[in-house]
C-alpha cells in the first residue's frame, strides 16, 4: 500500500512547492490542453524538456516517475494490441505468421503512450507538490462560479478535504488491523477462496467500524467548534497569488499557444 | 536467548527523497522468562522494533533470532506462520481487531487459523477468556458490545489463546482508567509469573515500568542507549536526565526516607518492601 506512487504527496521544500495551488492547478489543465492538441513529435519534447526541469526543481526523482507509471503498463499493451489489430494503414512493417503489422498501428500507439506518459507526469508534479489541503482549497476557488447556479462549492471542498484527509488515517488503520490479524495467524496472501473471504473479512469489519466511530468523533468535534454547513466562514489559511505564479500560469499558457499553433506549421 | 537483534537497521520509505532510519544498528538480547520493558519518546522506533519479532517488518540490514527461528536481512521466509504462533503480539488498542459476531468466536481466531481443530480452539478460547478474567456469561455476546477495558482483555484472550511463548505488548493500558490499567497489569504479571512466558512491554508508563518491569532497553532516534536492570536505572539520577526520563514517585519517596535518616536495602523497591522495612526497623 505505500507502494503507491500516484497521487502521492511529497512533503518537502522546494519551488514548485511553494507556487500557489490555483496556479498550478490552471497550470495543469493547460498543460494537459496542450499535450492533447499537437500532431506533432517536436512538441511533446518541448513539453518532455520544460516537464523534466519543472520535476528537478521539485527534486521529484526519476525513480519515482518510472514507478507512477507501473500502473499504466497493462493499458499500453492493451492499446498496442488492439491498434495492431485494427489500424491497416501505412506501410506494411513486418508480419507474424499471415498477420501484418502497419506503421501507423505501432505509429499511432507510440503517440497516445507518450501523451499518457506526459500527462501522468503532469499529474505527479500537481499531487506530489501540492499538500492535499491546499489543492482542495484550489479546487474550491475554480468552483466558486459555480455558485451563480447554488452549486454547493464550499461544501463539496469540505467533504471532499474530509475524505483527503482521512486516506493516509485510513491506510494506517488498516495497515495496523491488517498486521494484528497477521499476527493471528491470517494470511492475506495465499490460501483457498474461503480462507481468503475470512482473512478479508476480519479487516473489513474492523475497518468499517473504526471509520463510523472516527465520522461521528468528527462530527461532534465539528459541531463543538461551530460548523455549520452553508454558513459563511472566513479563512485562516488565505491564498494570494504571487509574481512567480503569475509567471508559471504564463509559461504553460505560452506552451498551450506554441501548441495550438503547431498544428497549422508543423 | 530466546531474542537476539544483531546489527539491525531498518529504514522506512527506502529510496524516498523523505526515507527515514527507524532503527539504527541495533544489537539486543531479550532474556527468556522475564518481563521487560521498551521505552522511549515517541517516534523512538520502539514500535518498528516490536514489529520485527513477528516478521511483520523484515531487517534492511542485520539480522534477528528469535527462539529457533533466524530472520536474515533480504533472505526470504518461510516460517512466518509457526513464528506467529509462538510470538503473540498484542497492538495498541487492540480492541479494533475484533470482528467475529461472538466473544468466544473471536478468540478461537487465532488458534483456527494456526490448523487447532474447530472443537479445540473453542476449549483454548475458553481457557484464554477465563485466564483473562471475562465471564462465561459474556461468551456469546457480540464483542462491539463490552466496555473498552473488556474488549482490551478480549482481544488480549485472542492472542493468549495461541500459546505463544512470547507475549509483546504495546502500549497494553493505554487510554484505559485506572482500574482497567490495573487488570491488565495484573495479567500479564500472573502469564509470567504462573505460564513462564516471556513477556515485552511497550509503554509510556514510568511508574508500571518501574513496578512491574525487571528490565528495561530505553530506545532513542532508533538506538538503544541503556539496556539492564529497572531499578538501576530508575534509581539512578544521572541516568535519568541523561535519557530525559521521570523519576517514579516511589523512588522519589525512597530517596525522600533516605535522605531522612532511614536505612533501605536495594530490596526495596516497591511500597510494600519499603513499608515492610521500615516497619523492621522502628520496632
Amino acid at each position: 500500500m505505500n507502494n503507491l506512487v500516484f497521487g502521492k504527496y511529497i512533503p518537502i521544500d522546494s519551488p514548485m512547492h511553494r507556487l500557489d495551488p490555483r496556479a498550478k492547478l490552471i497550470g495543469l489543465f493547460l498543460m494537459i490542453a496542450a499535450v492533447f492538441v499537437p500532431k506533432s513529435w517536436w512538441v511533446f519534447l518541448v513539453i518532455a524538456i520544460l516537464l523534466t526541469i519543472a520535476l528537478a526543481s521539485a527534486k521529484i526523482g526519476i525513480r519515482m516517475i518510472v514507478q507512477s507509471f507501473k500502473p499504466m503498463l497493462m493499458m499500453m499493451l492493451f492499446l498496442l494490441i488492439i491498434n495492431s489489430l485494427t489500424v491497416k494503414t501505412g506501410e506494411p512493417l513486418f508480419a507474424i505468421g499471415t498477420f501484418t503489422i502497419y506503421h501507423d498501428a505501432i505509429f499511432n500507439t507510440l503517440f497516445v503512450i507518450v501523451r499518457l506518459l506526459l500527462m501522468i507526469s503532469i499529474t505527479t508534479l500537481l499531487t506530489a507538490t501540492t499538500n492535499p489541503l491546499d489543492l482542495t482549497l484550489g479546487i474550491e476557488w475554480l468552483l466558486k462560479p459555480l455558485e451563480v447556479i447554488h452549486f454547493p462549492s464550499h461544501e463539496v471542498a469540505m467533504m471532499v478535504s474530509i475524505a483527503l484527509r482521512f486516506i493516509p488515517t485510513i491506510i494506517e488503520e488498516t495497515i495496523r488491523i491488517m498486521n494484528a490479524q497477521k499476527s493471528r495467524g491470517v494470511d492475506f496472501e495465499n490460501g483457498k477462496l474461503s480462507q481468503k473471504i475470512a482473512a478479508i473479512l476480519s479487516l473489513i469489519v474492523p475497518l468499517f467500524s473504526v471509520a463510523f466511530e472516527r465520522a461521528y468523533e468528527l462530527a461532534d468535534a465539528m459541531e463543538a467548534r461551530g460548523y455549520v454547513p452553508g454558513a459563511k466562514r472566513t479563512r485562516y489559511h488565505v491564498l494570494k497569488f504571487k509574481f512567480t505564479d503569475y509567471l508559471f500560469i504564463f509559461i504553460c499558457g505560452l506552451v498551450l499557444a506554441f501548441s495550438i499553433a503547431s498544428r497549422s506549421f508543423l | 536467548m530466546p531474542i537476539s537483534f544483531k546489527s539491525l537497521s531498518y529504514i522506512y520509505n527506502k529510496g524516498m527523497p523523505y526515507a527515514h532510519k527507524a532503527l539504527d544498528d541495533i544489537n539486543l538480547d531479550i532474556k527468556e522468562g522475564v518481563i521487560t520493558a521498551i521505552i522511549g519518546e515517541t517516534g523512538s522506533g520502539k514500535s518498528t522494533l516490536v514489529e520485527h519479532l513477528n516478521a511483520l517488518l523484515l531487517p534492511d540490514e542485520g539480522s534477528l533470532e528469535i527462539l529457533d527461528y533466524n530472520i536474515v536481512a533480504g533472505q526470504k521466509q518461510k516460517f512466518l506462520k509457526p513464528l506467529r504462533k509462538d510470538v503473540g503480539l498484542v497492538f495498541q488498542f487492540s480492541e479494533y481487531q475484533l470482528f467475529e459476531e461472538t466473544v468466544l468466536k473471536d478468540v478461537a481466531f487465532g488458534p483456527l487459523n494456526f490448523g487447532v481443530f474447530p472443537d479445540e480452539a473453542l476449549k483454548m478460547a475458553a481457557e484464554a477468556l477465563k485466564l483473562v478474567n471475562i465471564d462465561e456469561s459474556y461468551f456469546d455476546v457480540s464483542p462491539l458490545e463490552l466496555s473498552g477495558g473488556q474488549k482490551r482483555r478480549v482481544a488480549i484472550a485472542g492472542i493468549i489463546a495461541c500459546d505463544p511463548k512470547i507475549i509483546v505488548l504495546d502500549e497494553p493500558t493505554a487510554g484505559l482508567d485506572p482500574h482497567g490499567s490495573k487488570e491488565i497489569i495484573d495479567l500479564f504479571i500472573s502469564l509470567n509469573k504462573r505460564l513462564h512466558k516471556t513477556i515485552i512491554i511497550v509503554s509510556h508508563d514510568n511508574e508500571m515500568v518501574y513496578n512491574y518491569c525487571d528490565e528495561t532497553v530505553v530506545l532513542s532516534h532508533g538506538k538503544i542507549r541503556y539496556h539492564g536492570s529497572t531499578f538501576e536505572l530508575f534509581s539512578n539520577k544521572e541516568l535519568l536526565k541523561e535519557y530525559n526520563l521521570l523519576e517514579p514517585q516511589i523512588v522519589t519517596f525512597r530517596n525522600l526516607l533516605q535522605d531522612n535518616g532511614f536505612k533501605l536495602s536495594d530490596e526495596a523497591r516497591t511500597l510494600d518492601s519499603i513499608t515492610e522495612e521500615i516497619g523492621r526497623q522502628l520496632k
